[in-house]
């Protein structure tokens, strides 16, 4: 089998059975992300009650690292604020980075540290951050193409 | 007279892993597994002997060009300007002042682009190209129409892969001025039906361009028999260092197009009231070159020629069917490109599976892919796929390898699919 620390059991279980996969039948927010050089569409779907996320679905058309980070932010961003999001996200691109090598706040998000040594597939994992940002923001679209 | 010999000496056979010991960089290890590198359409490695040469360079003679009168600098111009005469031979070309040395093909292609096309081009002309274009040979045009109201037609292609080269000679209308077509496309492999094309160009007037970035490590090249007009080739594809290419173009053509940079090295004399420029090919070489990369480009070409193009290219053909076939043997697996006359270049991609998936994975294997749209996005809108997976195999790659590849694909597939 592969020795992958990227593709962790948590990843490929969560590409294979992605959580919250789907519409909402009544959202608050909605944004449409897209990588159009990798070909990767992602729609966030929210129901924001109280100015907290009280529901995330996700669909779209991505690879495993993607499809896996939204997975893992559909069930992280429950019962948090824009605010909290937005410190969340500032953590998770630290992650990816290489400059922490975890935080307990991104529980099963964690798994993505291994980014760190794969620069250029980290925009993959931050597409699903940067369109649940897009959509609480009321912005419809969002991109992780063409930042470092 | 001489006895001529009634059997021909059996030609010795082709031992890619004579040839790997060459590359040190094919040596190495990834992720603790020996390298496989299947990505040699982005860039070749580099022989020992290309290494050695420019390290030589900068030990032992290093010196700007075409100026000093030193010692250092006469062994600097001497062993640049035989790169030269190298790539003369190389491409069969006449004359060796036919030979501009630039960058790459991209700047060969913008050269020709602002300073033939441009000058000429004006509103309601038009440039063929082809579906499988590189940016670099579709870009440089759009700007050039933008800039002369020029319009850019595109040849069609079959879903096979192949030139629709009827289409593409049916569309040099009147209106056409300039036709550019690539040589081997780099995303399908498929070698372009090129002499030809030039043929048809000819009859009808219309300069031919071709961009053999990706033939000129496969395919043997005589510019002079293809007919052609332009031609352009890159270093780093060709076992060289980057940085480095050429442009060829007849010398008719050089003469009557102005300078594209203007700077040192391209003038002859130089006042505030009027500057005279120098005789093609230096007109187009402003500025210190690459003088290293150069110098590098002419060991790489010895190394091929040492081998000789017509065994790579023979043994490069057996190695595409042996990948092709055993790569077809993965289900759910599209091939794109499958045109009977084509170069040892493999895009493909699985059911279910991102191209960059299987690219990362493959690569904790050990395995070099490129998986993405290989700068041909109008390419891969044709094939209505956002990236591909592309293996590109060259002479040190081995029977074992494609093995091993394809097996690791099947662990792929048992984790993604």
């Amino acid at each position: 089998m592969f020795a992958s620390n990227l593709y962790t059991q948590a990843v490929i279980d969560h590409y294979r059975a992605p959580r919250n996969f789907g519409a909402l039948a009544a959202h608050t927010h909605a944004a449409d992300g897209a990588n159009p050089l990798c070909g990767d569409t992602l729609r966030v779907e929210l129901r924001c009650v109280d100015g907290r996320v009280a529901e995330m679905r996700f669909s779209g058309e991505a690879c495993a690292i993607a499809k896996a980070a939204a997975s893992m932010l559909s069930e992280l961003a429950i019962d948090r604020s824009d605010t909290e999001l937005a410190g969340l996200e500032r953590v998770f691109i630290a992650l990816v980075a290489g400059n922490i090598t975890s935080h307990d706040q991104l529980g099963g998000l964690n798994a993505m540290r291994e980014l760190a040594n794969h620069p250029v597939r980290r925009k993959c994992a931050l597409l699903p951050f940067a369109t649940l940002r897009a959509a609480l923001a009321g912005l419809h679209c969002a991109t992780t193409e063409g930042t470092k | 007279m001489n006895a001529v010999p009634s059997v021909r000496p059996k030609p010795e056979a082709f031992d890619p892993l004579r040839y790997r010991a060459d590359f040190p960089l094919l040596a190495r290890r990834v992720h603790d597994k020996p390298l496989i590198y299947f990505d040699n359409a982005n860039t070749a490695q580099k022989p020992q002997a290309v290494i050695d040469a420019v390290d030589r360079y900068y030990r032992e003679f290093n010196a700007n060009v075409s100026r000093a009168v030193h010692t250092l600098g006469e062994e600097a111009t001497s062993a640049y300007e035989a790169t030269r005469d190298k790539l003369a031979r190389f491409i069969n070309a006449p004359s060796r002042d036919e030979i501009v040395l630039t960058s790459g093909t991209t700047q060969a292609i913008n050269t020709i682009a602002y300073s033939f096309a441009m000058p000429r081009l004006k509103a309601g002309d038009e440039i063929l190209v082809t579906t499988m274009e590189h940016h670099a040979n579709i870009v440089p045009w759009q700007l050039v129409c933008e800039r002369t109201g020029a319009r850019l037609k595109v040849a069609p292609i079959t879903p096979a892969g192949e030139l629709i080269a009827s289409r593409f000679i049916e569309m040099l209308t009147p209106s056409v001025k300039l036709a550019a077509v690539v040589h081997v496309s780099n995303v399908l492999g498929t070698v372009n039906p090129v002499r030809d094309l030039a043929k048809a160009c000819r009859a009808r007037g219309i300069p031919l361009l071709v961009d053999g970035s990706q033939a000129a490590p496969h395919v043997p090249i005589d510019v002079q028999a293809l007919g052609c007009d332009f031609y352009t080739l890159t270093g780093h594809k060709l076992f060289g260092p980057t940085g480095t290419g050429m442009l060829w173009a007849r010398k008719e053509l050089l003469e009557s197009m102005p300078p594209f940079f203007g700077g040192g090295e391209m003038i002859k004399t130089v006042s505030f009231d009027k500057t005279t420029f120098a005789d093609p090919p230096h007109k187009f070489e402003a500025g210190t070159p690459n003088i290293a990369g150069f110098i590098g480009l002419g060991a790489a070409l010895d190394y091929v020629e040492a081998i000789g193009r017509d065994r790579i290219a023979a043994y490069e053909r057996d190695l595409l069917v042996y990948a092709t076939t055993t790569l077809k043997s993965v289900p759910g697996l599209r091939l794109f490109g499958e045109a009977p006359h084509k170069a040892a270049v493999l895009s493909f991609l699985i059911d279910g599976i991102h191209a960059h998936d299987l690219a990362t994975l493959l690569d904790h294997e050990g395995i070099a892919v490129r998986s993405g749209h290989h700068c041909a996005h109008p390419l891969m809108q044709f094939f209505g796929v956002p990236a591909t997976a592309r293996a590109s195999l060259a002479f040190y790659n081995t029977r074992d390898e494609v093995d091993r590849f394809v097996a690791a694909i099947g662990r792929v597939r048992k984790l993604l699919g």
